[in-house]
């Protein structure tokens, strides 16, 4: 039988190729790093179910390919999207430099709504640092983004990215701010409200035969 | 003293003719078990009188019980109905209460058979209704089951619990809710009855209801504030009803728990789920109502759409992923083409702002489409960058070295690229692979959306149109298509199933699709010609007799000819029974042997349709059939079934011409085709062709002389062509019309009323999958009896083996046969004289493939050989001597080939 679950979110991860969009999904599924991670070709996908505030809520992830020539593709998906990671590397200027074309991408394509978190990754990386923490959260104040500093490989903060996001969305939907009703809100409800599990799983049903001579 | 005797005589005296009078005993025997059995047949008859004089001073234990079940004769009483015995055995102190072997007391059993008076005694005489029986069924159990509200609403006033469980934990009211019994359940919840009460699985009577679907039960439960309980397994009751296919019973959970739509729309990706169940639910509930139908498409668009970009993601399961998108889309077009309950506010209705155009649904989808076409742009754009880089083929090479080396060993990747980035340009080796990459792993996903597509585009058009937004897709992406299916020729037969249904787009991929085997050509092939068709089992027992094609041995023609005229097109190709008159066999073997003779009487010269080329094995039509006035008529019902054969993968006995295959599947003929019917005319018409004619004298013009019937009719070739000459400018052209004459015009109506009949059971866009060649292998096996194939695939059975002397001179004597006979040894055991295409291993049976097989028979004196068609067996005697076998087979075969019996 399906998943049980009250809410459905889809999530994007943007950023410039190379960022480490990929190990961040696959360290917040697997709770593992990806070793050998090639370039992602066009849009991968991932989802988890997590509690947020006392709710079960299925994070449906799409992973982006960070590589120019797939930018056509990738745009296709940010339809429907109700929050986005928008990732750089803090060892690259250049990525960081390119969040404003993403997230002109992210404001024009997705809804309006579109909860977004900037995530500075490779925070393990330190002593290569070419953005500090403090250039970081000035641009993320500048463009109402939440803002983290994560690192794939240690795990450090990627779980509370994809789920500050998430709370962000429910607190929304909680304040009526969105409607999950809305087409292409990025938001379903699951049917977990109506089911109200009693008893631990046991044997199998079985219909008892009734005579009837 | 004489006076006693007297009347003692008189007592006896009357005691006989009492006896005498009713014809049996009127005193009961001592003991209690043969008094009992006299008794029983009386109890049953409710004859109180008879029992009542007989238990009157009689010392009988009317609590006895006796028999199997140990049942008393209230048991009986109360089981039969018979209230004046009851009442009798119980005012003589029956003890209403007394259990049976399995439990059940007398109400048990009035309940169970619904004797409404002999409940209402039993309950005067305090019989108790909390009384459980061994399964822990009560009274009030039994009336729920059968429904009996008015019995039901006696006795449940006597009930101190009407919760009261069985040894399932299942109560009055979930039997009741399971079998629908609608005032059953109303009474029971007017007594209290627990709502929500679990069994011990943890099924509510709501879960029942719908287990059954039971839809009005379940809207009393609803309305009555059922809530909605999985079971310990975390079935939901919306589950049970999509299992089963319930509609109506999952519209009513929807209307009382709105959320439950989402969650139906949701279970079309469960695979576990059964597709036609499905669709049978969404079918019924899109029917409900216009804003139903909206919701069910445009719900289902988004879940495709989600589908569809989850296929499009490298790291998902391909095969799941793929046959989850193009089911959801097809139920979706099912729905879609169903159109809304009422079809007046389905029409466009763009202008009145309320009501949303029916297309409107198709908008979710837009968005998949769109990613398509992204995909697709990309993918040109890497064709593109490939086709630049050919010159520097070498580099390619390299690149796919580091391909390899880099699956084998990660570790390489790192130092590789700096060593080979200096000797390639302008691409970096790691990018150029990846290109590659992404076309091969790509083209599959991106194939299946395609099916997707076309099935989306095309539920918005006429049947057998195809959608002009659909043939602009593949024509702009014309490139693309065919760089996938030229990597990956399957692409072809799993997804690109719209090209059988477009003509024009078929020709594009025509010669790729020529190009792949023939097997799997034959696969499509059938594929698509059974789709649709939910049994394809030739030899599944027709229903009824009707079904059965009776055909007349000694006029097989004509009457086959009226039988199947008599049945559906349909019918037909839902499966074929035949049994000919006066025999009882039926089966596979008797439709094989029915297809092959038939096709021989098509054939035979006394109906004129079909003449012999000249070598005398192939057929075309006569072109002066005409003798016969039906012939036209005779020719559509031979393509008919030429077509069924083809439909049923049966063989028939007729080789045709190239020149008339060519005419089946569309193909122009050439002036070699000529050979077949006029080798020598052949011979001439390449003299002409080969030769300068321009000095020659000829005097030909572009008319020819036929012979119809004796007398010489002038046919022009072209309009005025008696008037023109032939010259060494024009002589191709008249040589083109001179074939075209004598191949196909000459033989057009008939061409034309074959194909007609032909084509109601084979389409012509998908004949054109196979060559002239290729056709005759399907239409008519392998002409040839290969032995040496027929041993390598014989099984033996009953003890024989290979090494059996018996088998070993079996296989001697066939060697020995000529072709006639072994074709006829071979349809003295198939029912069939051919092998069918790919030799003796795809020898078909009554279920699937069937090999040839030979099973043992005691040998008596004078047995001859026997068969079983169906399994294709030969049973053969074990033969003294070589010699005998040869014999007796070959009696056998020229006695015994036709007809069937029961053996």
């Amino acid at each position: 039988m399906s998943e049980t679950y009250d809410f459905l979110f889809k999530f994007l991860v943007i950023g410039s190729a190379g960022t480490g969009k990929s190990c961040l999904l696959h360290q917040f599924i697997e709770n593992k790093f990806k070793q050998d991670s090639n370039h992602t070709i066009g849009v991968e996908f991932g989802s988890r179910v997590v509690n947020v505030g006392g709710k079960t809520v299925k994070l449906q992830i799409w992973d982006t390919a960070g590589q120019e020539r797939f930018r056509s593709v990738t745009r296709s998906y940010y339809r429907g999207a109700a929050g986005a990671l928008l990732v750089y590397d803090i060892t690259s200027r250049e990525t960081y430099n390119a969040l404003t074309n993403w997230l002109t991408d992210a404001r024009t394509l997705a809804s309006p709504n579109i909860v977004i978190i900037l995530c500075g990754n490779k925070k393990d990386l330190d002593a290569d640092r070419e953005v500090t923490f403090l250039e970081a959260s000035r641009f993320a104040q500048e463009n109402e983004l939440m803002f983290l500093e994560t690192s794939a490989l240690t795990g450090e903060n990627v779980e509370e990215g994809f789920l500050k996001c998430a709370r962000t969305i429910l607190n929304k939907i909680e304040s009526g701010e969105l409607d999950p009703e809305r087409m292409g809100s990025g938001i379903q409800y699951g049917d977990a409200s109506l089911r109200q599990l009693r008893q631990p799983r046991g044997s199998a049903a079985q219909n008892k035969q009734q005579c009837n001579c | 003293m004489m006076e006693r005797a007297m009347e003692q005589l008189n007592v006896q005296l009357n005691r006989l003719t009492r006896s005498l009078r009713r014809a049996r005993t009127v005193e009961l025997p001592e003991d209690n078990e043969t008094a009992v059995y006299t008794l029983m047949p009386m109890v049953m008859a409710d004859q109180h009188r008879s029992v009542s004089e007989l238990l009157l001073n009689s010392k009988f234990d009317v609590n006895y019980a006796f028999g199997r079940v140990k049942r008393s004769l209230l048991h009986i009483a109360a089981n039969c109905g018979s209230v004046e015995c009851l009442v009798l055995l119980l005012k003589r102190g029956a003890n209403p209460n007394y259990q049976d072997i399995s439990g059940c007391t007398p109400l048990h059993l009035a309940a169970r058979n619904g004797q409404k008076k002999c409940m209402g005694r039993l309950l005067e005489y305090n019989a108790d209704v909390n009384i459980c029986n061994n399964e822990g069924l009560t009274a009030i159990h039994w009336l729920a089951v059968n429904g009996r509200t008015e019995l039901l609403h006696d006795l449940v006033q006597h009930v101190s619990n009407v919760d009261v469980e069985d040894a399932m934990g299942q109560t009055a009211l979930h039997v009741a809710c399971q079998n629908g019994h609608k005032t059953t359940v109303l009474c029971l919840l007017d007594s209290g009855a627990d709502i929500n009460r679990p069994n011990v699985s943890g099924a509510t009577p709501l879960y029942f209801a719908c287990s059954h679907g039971q839809r009005d039960t379940a809207q009393i439960l609803l309305l009555r504030g059922a809530k909605y309980l999985p079971d310990k397994n975390g079935v939901t009751p919306l589950d049970l009803c999509v299992q089963g296919g319930y509609g109506e019973t999952c519209e009513i959970l929807i209307q009382h728990h709105g959320r439950l739509f989402q969650t139906l729309i949701q279970m079309t990706q469960n695979d576990d789920l059964k597709e036609n169940m499905l669709r049978q639910v969404l079918e019924h509930v899109s029917q409900q109502n216009d804003s139903n139908y909206q919701r069910i498409l445009t719900s289902l668009a988004e879940v495709a759409t989600t589908n569809g970009h989850k296929l499009l993601s490298l790291s998902s399961n391909y095969e799941a992923q793929m046959k989850s998108l193009l089911r959801i889309v097809r139920l979706f077009c099912h729905v879609f083409r169903l159109g809304p309950s009422s079809p007046n506010t389905g029409i466009d209705l763009g202008y009145n702002g309320n009501k949303t155009p029916r297309s409107q649904v198709f908008k979710p989808l837009e968005l998949l489409w769109h990613s398509l076409d992204e995909w697709l742009v990309l993918i040109s754009t890497e064709l593109d960058r490939k086709c630049g880089d050919t010159d520097s083929s070498p580099g390619s090479d390299i690149a796919s070295l580091i391909l390899k080396q880099r699956e084998a060993d990660p570790s390489i990747v790192a130092d590789t690229p700096d060593l080979l980035s200096s000797s390639l340009d302008p691409e970096t080796p790691e990018a150029y692979v990846d290109g590659q990459d992404v076309i091969s792993m790509t083209a599959n996903r991106l194939s299946a959306v395609i099916q997707a597509f076309y099935m989306c585009c095309s539920c918005q058009m006429p049947q057998g149109m195809t959608s002009p937004r659909f043939i602009e897709f593949v024509c702009k992406q014309d490139e693309v298509l065919k760089c996938f299916v030229t990597r990956n020729p399957k692409i072809i037969f799993n997804h690109f199933h719209f090209l059988l249904e477009c003509p024009e787009l078929m020709s594009r991929f025509m010669h790729i699709i020529k190009g792949q085997p023939f097997k799997d050509r034959c696969e499509w092939f059938y594929e698509h010609l059974l789709a649709g068709q939910p049994d394809s089992d030739m030899v599944h027992r027709p229903v009824s007799e009707n079904d059965i094609l009776l055909i007349h041995r000694e006029s097989i023609f004509r009457s086959s000819c009226e039988v199947v005229s008599k049945f559906t097109n349909e019918k037909l190709k839902q499966g074929i029974a035949v049994r000919f008159h006066g025999e009882e066999g039926m089966g596979q073997g008797v439709v094989r042997e029915w297809f092959d003779i038939l096709s021989n009487e098509i054939i035979n010269p006394d109906y004129a349709l079909f003449t012999q080329s000249a070598d005398g094995t192939t057929f075309q039509p006569n072109s002066n059939s005409s003798v016969n006035p039906d012939h036209l008529n005779y020719f559509r019902f031979a393509g008919q079934i030429l077509g069924l054969a083809l439909y049923h993968r049966q063989l028939v006995n007729i080789y045709f011409t190239r020149s008339f295959y060519k005419h089946i599947l569309g193909i122009p003929v050439n002036y070699q085709d000529v050979s077949s019917i006029d080798p020598e005319y052949a011979k001439n018409l390449q003299w002409i062709l080969d030769n300068d004619i321009s000095d020659l004298g000829l005097e030909l013009t572009f008319s020819v002389e036929t012979d119809v019937f004796g007398a010489m009719e002038e046919v022009p070739l072209k309009p005025g062509g008696s008037g023109i000459q032939v010259t060494q400018d024009n002589k191709d052209e008249y040589v083109q019309l001179v074939t075209e004459l004598r191949m196909t015009r000459a033989i057009q109506p008939q061409i034309n009323a074959f194909l007609q009949g032909f084509h109601t059971f084979i389409p012509p866009s998908l004949i054109q999958l196979f060559d002239e060649y290729e056709l005759e292998l399907l239409l008519s096996g392998m002409p040839e009896i290969d032995v040496l194939d027929w041993k390598r695939n014989t099984e033996y059975t009953s003890g024989f083996d290979l090494e059996e002397p018996v088998i070993q001179w079996f296989w001697e004597v066939v060697d020995g046969l000529t072709q006639e006979e072994r074709v006829l040894l071979l349809q003295f055991v198939t029912g069939s004289s051919r092998v069918p295409h790919g030799g003796f291993a795809f020898l078909m049976g009554g279920s699937g493939l069937q090999k040839f097989t030979i099973a043992a028979v005691p040998y008596t004196s004078n047995l001859l050989p026997t068969s079983s068609t169906c399994i294709n067996m030969l049973k053969l005697p074990e033969y003294p001597s070589k010699d005998v076998l040869r014999d007796r087979l070959l009696v056998a075969l020229h006695c015994g080939s036709y007809g069937y019996t029961m053996a």
